[in-house]
């Protein structure tokens, strides 16, 4: 909200900078700037308009005579709205305006003495269009910078919390100010008197309205409002308009009361607020048609609705040039019936906005008579009846502040005389009692001050949170927790950081589109109000956003990338943090080199067995040990992909991405993803399980490390090479070789050699250790025979090759 | 010519020969040539038996002392050889040091994360334990409980990306504070790092952003105490002298609430585009825990009282590394991640 401070001095008498009323409103928490209105500028005169002309060689252009009184200019503009018999401001030779020098210009065989200015020109607003015309009150022939106050009047820019729906207008910010400051507000009263002539008929079928005033005016005349008005409207970022519909404005934007008016001549017998009818349609004042709920309140004749209660005005009563009868409406509506309509039919008026945030039922007359009071001075007119439709009046809650409880809340105890003395200047009358006060909360923060704690802000920001000391807390340090699974997710990032790869941060939601190029069933949690559709899918792996950022980085032709995220997936009762990696291309970008017999390249690319290294290297650190086993996931390599598992858990994956998924997403063939469980985030609050087949969970309940003594006897080593099917997983056959003798300590493979017609040689270095004696030759001899006619009775084919 | 001139001449050219050795091998084929088995100095020594005893006591004498000196010579020699050797050899292993290395480069952090975890670190050692929850939520914990009642205009105040399955993605870290006091009594002091979502893109918000939440609730808590834990962490983030101001304003969830400056980081308070011309950066969130919340949670709100504060982790991320475009975290366009090597 836009609120000029001349306007505020008209309530208070107060006379420091704007600049020192804005820093203290920010202080006690109304987040304000300032700024001048407009900017001095020389040459610029009001001119009436004499004489408007077609150009006879340029389209568009008009050629006018305007005076000053004294002298005559002639003056060319583009101006459609310029009229003959208007007032408008000329910017003279020697004018400077948006940066440009005024001189006399030629436009054909015609000379331009000056420039017809419109708000914009004149620095006033963004953009505007035609010419400013000034009402008939203005005077002729005198400096424009005075008539428009350019370069004197301060603006504050304001902006409330949604609770301070009391300080969105003059009288409130004079308030505040005025308590902030010490300063008793001024109240003006309105001077007028209403005929008993015409009963106004009214009727409330709905408890959503509180309060509705209406008063019958009779002879008034349309026309453009006096410049004052127009002048606090415009400085308010407000277009006039005409007459009555300004002085709405004005009085909504003074005492923060919206009003409406109709025409009365289109409203057939009695005015009704009542709910909407399903589907029932509405235009608005901004020519939309609306359709309505039955949850909406209208107001409305016996044949159709006027408006749309506290929110927008109907065409179809709107007050137009030729309107000589009006109902002046005043009302308040229950906030939330206000916003609810408001949200769903997206629209955002000063009333609305001033509605939801509550407005002050007890000044309503107040307001509303001022309105009135300005109809009948500016248009003249009689008023000629009212009717007040207020079945609870307004009862204020008294709310008591202990002293103590400043102490306890804020840590400095504010003697009740002092928070009396803060409450009752922001009008809150306010008593001292024994251990404290009590407040009458006022209507207009009916809303917002219910409670206790709610004096204790009130008291604790008017003094200014900045004058409070520091001191720091004294916590019993009971039920501290040593964050363990926060620590295990920093060494695990720490990890993947450590080992090359780059730590990214995706979105969580992705399209679904990746889903289908990836073969996988769409995840069913979605975003309904989705920004883009292509955010719409809460990810249940980290797959899907991964590749998107190599998609990014091929943009810029990054085709080496080794990358990492911690981060979120989603399923329908639970949350999973995973670890995912994508690593493509090399991971050194090293060069060729030879001398002589040595001859070696620097260079790494990943291929598979780096990728599940990264993972295996990880498992060590964390002391887990895992099995690898064939993978069926759609977006991989159908033999170049494992499933990770613990003891049977399932954790992870890792593998090649698919040829044909890596085509169709442009991306390198050689690259590589894979993801670790790392922990489950329960989202129901009663669910205490720690489900097994996460990394966590897994390395928490791992046994302990304990100290085993160092071997005293010596190892005997063997080297044996087997002929076995091509297609045998050779992890198979290592654990089976561990578990054929308790004497072996070590199996390592050395070779792996495909001899062809569906056969390989593979060929390990066993450890035997006997932890009690050193071992023989014979007893080696024969633990190697056993292990060998074991082997064969357990892999079908198989052979010790001999020498 | 007699057994000792022999000798005598066979001293000289070996003598000669041991000189003239350019390499091991040269010198082993002399030592084999001369000392060896079938050498010649054995061959000599052979012809010893036609003297007489004197002669051939005074002649081995002689040879032996030969053997010696020779030995000892070729011993030498061998040693000078070796070293010459191994300089050869060290030499040809002469290897450009300045060459790339061969070794997988440690990657780096993203400043979001980085951030996040500096300043989650900075609250755990003072004593706040960290906490999570899911960033899929109940609206009953993310607003409900949290006192922002169904149609308050404080709903506004985050503008909320609803899902199909009738819950909500969390538009702040606050719901963890409801998490941990429904499970929790009191004492609690937790700080709550995660993922919000907001429903809002252009240069300075992304619908998804980081934030942090504090809750501090004991007997006797005050926000001169919140003052004082949020000067401390203030001053680790931005230094000792960083200018701070508290100023009222309104959360559903605190009250009474207040929104924290720091002098303009950019500017010095000077005024600048960053801080919009006044002197001041908005950094975070704060206020006393509502008694609503209290007691929607089942704490005694006249027995307990408690401090929550939450802050944007992407403004402090891009305050830190000046960083003008809050997309820019997310495309992760891998030349600007590499950017930040060396931060935590």
């Amino acid at each position: 909200m836009k609120a000029p401070y001349s306007w505020i001095k008209e309530f208070l008498d107060i006379d420091l900078p704007a600049e020192k009323v804005a820093e203290k409103l920010n202080e006690t928490g109304i987040e304000t700037t300032v700024s001048k209105f407009g900017e001095y500028i020389p040459n610029i005169i009001t001119v009436k308009i004499l004489d408007v002309k077609k150009h006879p060689e340029k389209d568009k252009l008009f050629i006018c005579k305007a005076t000053d009184g004294t002298k005559e200019y002639e003056v060319i503009t583009g101006a459609s709205n310029v009229e003959e018999g208007k007032i408008a401001v000329l910017a003279k030779e020697g004018a400077v305006i948006q940066g440009k020098e005024i001189k006399p210009v030629n436009f054909g065989s015609f000379k331009s003495e000056g420039m017809f200015l419109s708000l914009e020109e004149l620095g006033i607003e963004e953009s505007s269009e035609g010419i400013l015309l000034l009402p008939d009150d203005v005077s002729v022939g005198v400096d424009a910078n005075d008539v428009l106050d350019l370069g004197k009047d301060d603006i504050f820019e304001i902006e409330i919390t949604p609770n301070r729906g009391d300080a969105l207008s003059i009288r409130g910010l004079a308030r505040e100010i005025g308590a902030i400051f010490g300063i008793k507000r001024k109240e003006k009263f309105p001077l007028v008197s209403i005929a008993e002539e015409i009963p106004v008929n009214i009727e409330a079928l709905t408890d959503k309205v509180y309060r509705y005033r209406g008063i019958i005016v009779k002879d008034v005349h349309v026309k453009e409002s006096p410049w004052d008005i127009q002048l606090k409207l415009i400085k308010s970022g407000h277009s006039p308009i005409n007459n009555i519909v300004d002085i709405t404005n004005y009085i909504l934007l003074q005492e923060g009361q919206p009003l409406h008016a109709f025409d009365l001549s289109k409203i057939k017998g009695k005015i009704i607020i009542r709910n909407a009818k399903d589907g029932e349609k509405i235009e608005t004042l901004d020519g939309e048609e609306k359709e309505l709920s039955s949850a909406d309140i209208v107001i409305a004749d016996e044949e159709k609705p006027l408006a749309i209660a506290g929110v927008i005005g109907g065409n179809n009563s709107k007050i137009e040039e030729n309107t000589t009868e009006i109902l002046l409406e005043a009302a308040v509506f229950d906030n939330i019936s206000v916003r609810k309509t408001a949200k769903r039919l997206a629209i955002n008026t000063d009333s609305s906005y001033r509605f939801e945030r509550g407005v002050d039922i007890e000044n309503l007359p107040n307001a509303q008579d001022k309105a009135l009071e300005l109809i009948l001075k500016t248009a003249g007119g009689k008023a000629l009846g009212e009717k007040d439709l207020y079945t609870k009046p307004y009862t204020p809650k008294e709310v008591k502040l202990k002293e103590i409880t400043t102490k306890r809340i804020l840590g400095e105890l504010i003697s009740k005389d002092e928070s009396a003395e803060i409450l009752n200047r922001l009008e809150i009358p306010t008593k001292t009692v024994e251990d404290g006060v009590i407040s009458k909360i006022p209507a207009f923060r009916a809303l917002d001050l219910e409670r206790e704690i709610d004096l204790v802000e009130e008291v604790g920001r008017v003094k200014g949170f900045n004058n409070l000391k520091t001191t720091y807390p004294s916590v019993s340090i009971e039920g501290f927790d040593k964050s363990d699974e926060y620590l295990f997710q920093l060494r695990t990032r720490d990890f993947f950081k450590d080992n090359g790869l780059y730590e990214v941060v995706t979105y969580t939601f992705v399209s679904e589109d990746i889903y289908n190029i990836f073969d996988l069933p769409v995840p069913e949690i979605r975003i309904e109000n989705y920004l883009l559709k292509i955010q719409s899918v809460m990810r249940d792996n980290l797959a899907v956003s991964l590749v998107g950022v190599l998609q990014e980085n091929m943009k810029f032709q990054n085709k080496d990338l080794s990358i990492f995220e911690i981060s979120s997936t989603f399923f329908k009762d639970f949350e999973e943090i995973r670890a995912g990696i994508l690593l493509s291309g090399k991971f050194i970008d090293g060069f060729y080199y030879k001398k002589g017999k040595e001859e070696f390249s620097t260079s790494e690319k990943w291929d598979f067995l780096k990728a599940k290294g990264i993972f295996d290297s990880y498992f060590s650190l964390l002391g887990i040990e895992v099995e690898y086993k064939i993978s069926e996931l759609p977006y991989l390599h159908p033999y170049q992909s494992a499933d990770i598992y613990v003891d049977e858990k399932k954790i992870g994956y890792i593998g090649k991405i698919h040829p044909k998924k890596a085509s169709t997403l442009k991306v390198p063939q050689d690259t590589f993803l894979g993801e670790l469980k790392l922990r489950y985030i329960s989202r129901d609050i009663e669910d205490t399980r720690h489900p097994e087949d996460y990394l966590y969970e897994i390395y928490k309940n791992k046994p302990a490390v304990v100290f085993k003594e160092l071997p005293k006897f010596p190892a005997v080593k063997r080297d044996l090479a087997f002929v076995v099917d091509e297609t045998l997983e050779l992890d198979k056959l290592i654990k089976e070789l561990k578990r054929s003798s308790k004497l072996i300590e070590e199996v390592k493979l050395f070779d792996i050699y495909f001899i062809g017609e569906g056969k390989k040689s593979v060929a390990f270095n066993l450890t035997f250790r006997d932890e009690n004696k050193s071992l023989s030759d014979e007893e080696v001899n024969e633990i190697v025979k056993n292990i060998v006619d074991n082997l064969k009775t357990k892999f079908k084919g198989l052979q010790l090759r001999e020498g | 010519m007699d057994l000792k001139q022999e000798l005598e001449s066979l001293k000289d050219e070996v003598i000669a020969q041991i000189n003239n050795a350019q390499d091991l091998e040269g010198l082993n084929k002399i030592r084999v040539e001369f000392l060896g088995k079938k050498g010649k100095l054995k061959s000599i020594l052979k012809t010893l038996g036609k003297l007489s005893p004197e002669e051939r006591k005074e002649i081995g004498q002689i040879a032996n002392k030969l053997k010696d000196t020779l030995e000892q010579l070729i011993k030498e020699k061998e040693t000078v050889l070796k070293e010459k050797a191994l300089e050869q050899q060290l030499k040809n292993e002469q290897l450009d040091i300045t060459l790339p290395s061969k070794w997988i480069k440690a990657g780096s952090s993203h400043p979001v994360i980085s951030t996040l975890i500096e300043i989650t670190e900075i609250f755990k050692s003072m004593g706040f334990s960290v906490k999570e929850g899911p960033e899929i939520e109940d609206e009953k914990y993310n607003f409900d409980m949290l006192n922002i009642p169904k149609d308050h205009p404080a709903r506004d105040m985050q503008d909320t990306f609803f899902l199909n399955n009738g819950k909500v993605l969390r538009t702040h870290t606050s719901p963890v504070q409801i998490r941990t006091m429904l499970k929790q009594k009191p004492p609690i002091s937790i700080v709550a790092p995660g993922r919000v979502y907001r429903k809002d893109a252009d240069p300075t918000h992304s619908p998804m952003f980081h934030q942090i939440e504090g809750l501090l609730v004991d007997k006797n808590v005050t926000f001169k105490d919140l003052k004082g834990v949020l000067q401390i962490f203030l001053e680790s983030v931005f230094g000792k002298d960083i200018p701070i101001r508290f100023r009222p304003s309104y959360f559903p969830f605190t009250e009474p609430s207040a929104e924290v400056d720091i002098g303009c980081t950019v500017c010095g308070g000077e005024g600048c585009r960053v801080c919009k011309g006044t002197g001041w950066l908005e950094i975070l969130g704060c206020g006393m825990v509502d008694p609503n919340v209290f007691k929607a949670v089942n704490i005694d709100p006249d027995i307990y009282s408690g401090f929550a504060f939450g802050l944007g982790i992407e403004r402090i991320a891009m305050l830190k590394y000046r960083i003008t475009d809050i997309r820019l975290l997310f495309t992760n366009d891998i030349r600007f991640n590499k950017q930040f090597k060396g931060i935590r």
